[in-house]
């Protein structure tokens, strides 16, 4: 009895720090990684090994409530990889609006340079625009 | 007794099993050189190397209320695990412009092959 307890505990021992060498080596794919999209694959693949090694844990611990904590990371982990591809596919639209909107604004200049400047008159009319409507709102 | 030990071999030999797929899953993200390349070799680990590690654990445990629950994060796994791979996918493929070429894996021999033709 006291033989086989001992393999178990040497497969369980043995099984996370093989789990903590991988770790090291996805966190090292998680720095190097040139795109955004291969870290966040590296700290999801972190995140199933951390579970993996607190599920090893429960066990070898012999402790009920480590499973529970096994579970909550997971969620925790599946909800912050949702947010951060969210988060960062709002950065990349952002960046292309603003780009897009400083070539618009480019190009107006470029063509009101090159235009005889007539269009000041529309300046003036929408400003008579916004007397009008000053004057028509309730006071 | 003889029983005892036979449990432990096919726990350990699941657990083994999950190990190597999650050393594979690592081997191939670090090998790779493309994103969606390397989210197929995550993929493996997130749904292989998960399952045959909790069924060793499972194995170990009998029957009780906590293998119910480390069966309930296999399936909270495999049902999470798609959402997150398309998420990371849309997200490559939207902020990669120049993902239109196709990425194809050259070996170095066919390369030379190549090259003497």
């Amino acid at each position: 009895m006291e033989l086989i307890q001992r393999a178990y505990d040497g497969l369980l021992t043995g099984t996370v720090l093989v789990l903590a060498v991988l770790i090291i080596f996805s966190m090292i794919r998680s720095v190097l990684g040139p795109r955004i999209a291969d870290r966040i694959i590296a700290v999801n693949m972190i995140g199933t090994m951390i579970i993996m090694i607190i599920a090893v844990l429960s066990v070898y611990l012999r402790e009920n409530y480590l499973v529970d904590i096994c579970l909550i990371y997971a969620l925790i982990s599946f909800l912050g990889v949702v947010v951060l591809c969210k988060v960062y596919t709002g950065v990349y639209l952002q960046k292309k609006q603003m780009k897009a909107d400083l070539g618009a604004i480019e190009d107006n200049l470029t063509k009101q340079a090159l235009e005889e400047p007539e269009g000041l008159w529309e300046g003036k009319t929408e400003k008579a625009e916004d007397d009008e409507r000053k004057e028509e709102m309730p006071v | 007794m003889i029983w005892e030990w036979i449990r432990f071999a096919v726990s350990a030999g699941f657990l083994l099993t999950g190990l190597v797929f999650m050393i594979l899953a690592v081997f191939g993200v670090n090998r790779f050189g493309h994103a969606l390349n390397r989210m197929h070799a995550a993929a493996m680990g997130d749904t292989l190397g998960i399952l045959f590690v909790i069924l060793g654990l499972m194995m170990m445990r009998g029957f009780s209320m906590d293998s119910l629950k480390l069966s309930l994060v296999i399936l909270f796994f495999w049902t999470a695990s798609p959402v997150s791979g398309h998420m990371i996918s849309r997200l490559e493929a939207m902020t990669n412009e120049d993902l239109g070429e196709i990425a194809v894996i050259h070996r170095e021999k066919e390369a030379k092959k190549d090259e003497n033709i």
